[in-house]
């Protein structure tokens, strides 16, 4: 191949890569193409958005969500989106910033117009004072799981439906009437769910993963031990010594795991302290009858109620 | 100062305490749920916008798919981009050291421990619309640049122009750097045809497009000095007369080429297949035997072909796994050189070889993962075969300990076998450019 042939080749390779690639616009009245990270966020952008938007979640409900992998759909649907919406806090660390480079759509990406970080304003707990990693895998901005916090759902719904007027300012007083709908709505689930807490306060659990600590903040639980040595590391046999003896000191009789968490560990020590082992969902959908976020968090206080056998309020 | 304002400023002065007061009453839980401190309105954002998500993850750095580097991919943490000041590169170290103990019919016996890797790297955002990295590692005499580069995507939404010296997009394991691969060694048809590393000074286009909701396809096209593969270090040529040895040196003058065309699709509910096609193009080289001596063939030219298939199987949590992955590649042209005659003189040999790899991964959990991976590929005077069977443990996303049961068997230098304790270790946060 002559050097003239090649060098042409190149030019209109580089000429073919310099051709500006317009992000479709969105159409005057067409919904809102939305990508949430997880269930959660997907259900409450559905209650705020209603008709107006079309929504899709990366995660389905049973993933560790700091360990979801990447699929096909997740890029097409992120080049072609309108908004996403992650929880932040680098919950989603493993799996977004890969999408977001990889999908081409500029929109969506922190700071532009379309990205909306649900957890902007929230006070996170357990920030580490010192970044190391014999903390294990620990989140610089504090725990990220803020999705299982019963106050969540206010918090999220507030950031999406200003989000949402971002992107669509035309349609900002139906998603904040869907809003304010939707907190009265949840006005009466936390009246409810402090119904089921009202004696849970000082009631010990253990963990496998720090995924329910903002739960335990709201309610005054007391979590005993976590199974993982620090965030994101496998148990050792001396750690699980460790927290069996803690369990048996302190009288705690109650296991919380997700469903990604409930494996051979959980059983040892369960069996070692004949306490009872309580499948919490740590997003929505990972569990039968928790496709919505009220829901969800309706199963998880039932399901700590039973563990703890505190009395279940009545139907209203 | 008017007198309502002023007025207004007093009674804020004296409203505040009792606003905050408020706030911070404990009995405020009582019937209601406690409020965290800002849940309404917009506080401040809790972390930088570029930190929030965006940055490229040092781990996998661009967008990863089943079989590629493994290192970091099972487990994601959010450690990655935790630097405060947002302006200066990630640095990362990779520790990455072997113990050995090996047995040949023709070669090398006995126990060994040595230090495989000493790798530093870094990479940053340059400007909005590019990012940066390098990557250079310890030789015996000094540190070598394995890649420096820049990734432009200021230019469209879906195209990425590289420049700079980097690994080429060729398949799914010749962009891996050897600490990152699925096992101790990459796959022996790949070492044969292309060289243990496959980095070039040069330039490549990416670009890709969605078809359907649930496929997307890519494809690039790479123009480089030179795409002479890396050698065999241990090999001697003095005992070895074969193309993997003989040193190959370009004409000033000439280009070499790289192109991929990949398709990644969904397979059901949890499955993901990609299939790939690869070509490396040296139009015209020379081999010789080292700078000082002559040389063997001028103006020769060879192409090597692959197509690579990778199916991907995740759990319903995200934590359990299987890969499946395999490459056939075809090497054709001016393959190499061979001795030939009474008086030893080399020849060019022009030939079409073939060889192929394919590998097996089962990882139960994130941190434990069981494979295996064979190799086989026909070479000038001989035909060799490759089997690792490993065992991998995670400690944590930067701690890895590796077990390497290898075999291999060669038409010309008979069976071996050799079993190695891989452990590596990563301080900082690790990256490199791969394309998915």
């Amino acid at each position: 191949m002559g050097r003239l042939l090649q060098f042409a080749a190149l030019a209109f390779a580089l000429a073919l890569a310099a051709l500006p690639t317009v992000a479709g616009e969105r159409e005057p009245g067409a919904k809102l193409k939305v990508v949430t990270t997880i269930p959660d966020l997907a259900d409450i952008v559905r209650e705020v958005g209603g008709e107006r938007v079309e929504v899709t979640s990366i995660a389905r409900g049973k993933e560790n969500l700091h360990n979801v992998i990447s699929r096909p759909s997740h890029l097409v649907a992120l080049s072609k989106a309108d908004i996403l919406v992650q929880v932040g806090l680098s919950m989603e660390m493993g799996f977004i910033p890969a999408l977001l480079e990889g999908c081409g759509n500029p929109q969506v990406r922190p700071g532009g117009k379309g990205f909306i970080n649900a957890s902007d304003g929230w006070q996170p707990i357990q920030v580490p004072a010192v970044l190391t990693r014999q903390g294990g895998d620990l989140h610089p901005q504090g725990n990220p799981h803020m999705n299982i916090d019963p106050r969540a759902g206010r918090h999220f719904a507030l950031r999406i439906a200003e989000g949402l007027s971002v992107v669509a300012p035309e349609w900002k007083a139906e998603f904040e009437t869907r809003r304010d709908a939707y907190l009265a709505r949840l006005e009466r689930a936390e009246k409810r769910w402090l119904e089921f807490a009202r004696e849970w306060r000082g009631r010990k659990f253990v963990v496998y993963h720090q995924e329910f600590n903002y739960l335990a903040e709201v309610y005054g639980l007391q979590i005993v031990a976590n199974l993982e040595v620090k965030p994101g590391i496998q148990p050792t046999p001396n750690h699980l010594a460790q927290v069996i003896e803690t369990m048996k000191r302190e009288q705690c009789t109650v296991i919380a795991t997700a469903l990604w968490s409930k494996n051979d560990f959980v059983a040892r020590v369960a069996e070692a302290t004949g306490a009872k082992v309580v499948e919490l969902p740590n997003m929505c959908g990972g569990i039968a009858g928790t496709d919505s976020w009220i829901a969800m968090l309706d199963l998880v206080h039932a399901r700590l109620a039973a563990a703890f056998g505190t009395p279940v309020p009545p139907v209203q | 100062m008017n007198p309502t304002s002023a007025i207004r400023f007093a009674a804020a002065l004296f409203l505040a305490p009792l606003a905050l007061a408020q706030n911070d009453n404990p009995a405020a839980g009582k019937d209601n749920l406690p409020p965290p401190s800002n849940l309404v309105g917009p506080g401040p954002l809790t972390m930088p916008a570029s930190q929030a998500a965006g940055q490229p993850n040092s781990q996998g750095t661009t967008f990863v798919t089943p079989g590629m580097p493994t290192l970091g991919r099972r487990v994601s943490s959010g450690q990655v981009t935790r630097f405060t000041n947002d302006f200066n590169p990630a640095f990362s170290f990779i520790i990455d050291a072997t113990g050995q103990v090996s047995e040949a019919e023709n070669g090398a016996d006995g126990a060994d421990v040595f230090l495989r890797t000493f790798e530093i790297g870094g990479n940053a955002w340059v400007d909005p619309n590019a990012w940066a990295y390098f990557t250079a590692v310890a030789e015996d005499e000094g540190i070598g640049v394995e890649e420096a580069a820049v990734h432009y995507t200021g230019f469209g939404n879906k195209n990425v122009v590289r420049a700079g010296r980097f690994f080429v997009d060729f398949g799914k394991q010749m962009q891996t750097h050897v600490h990152d691969l699925r096992t101790y060694e990459r796959p022996l048809v790949l070492r044969e045809y292309l060289g243990a590393e496959l980095g070039g000074d040069g330039l490549q286009w990416d670009s890709w497009t969605t078809l359907g909701d649930a496929t997307v396809v890519r494809w690039s096209l790479g123009a480089f000095a030179s795409l002479l593969g890396e050698g065999d270090e241990d090999a001697d040529p003095a005992n070895t007369p074969f193309a993997s040895v003989v040193e190959g040196t370009k004409r000033e003058d000439d280009f070499s080429y790289t192109a991929r065309l990949t398709g990644f699709t969904e397979v059901g509910e949890r499955g993901t297949l990609q299939l790939g096609a690869s070509a490396r193009l040296l139009p015209s080289y020379e081999l010789g035997l080292g700078l000082d001596a002559g040389a063997i063939g001028a103006d020769l030219s060879n192409t090597v072909w692959g197509l690579d298939a990778t199916y991907g199987w995740v759990g319903e949590t995200g934590i359990d796994s299987w890969t499946f992955g395999g490459e056939m590649l075809f090497n054709t042209g001016d393959v190499g050189a061979e001795l030939t005659g009474a008086d030893d003189i080399y020849t060019v040999v022009d030939d079409s070889l073939t060889g192929f790899y394919a590998y097996g991964d089962y990882a139960w959990d994130r941190f434990n993962a069981v494979g295996a991976q064979f190799s086989s590929a026909e070479v000038v005077g001989d035909e060799r075969s490759e089997l690792e069977v490993y065992y991998t443990r995670l400690f944590s996303e930067f701690h890895r300990l590796r077990f390497v049961l290898g075999a291999s068997d060669s038409d010309v230098d008979g069976s071996g076998s050799k079993f190695l304790v891989q452990y590596t270790t990563i301080l900082g946060a690790h990256g490199h450019g791969v394309n998915w």
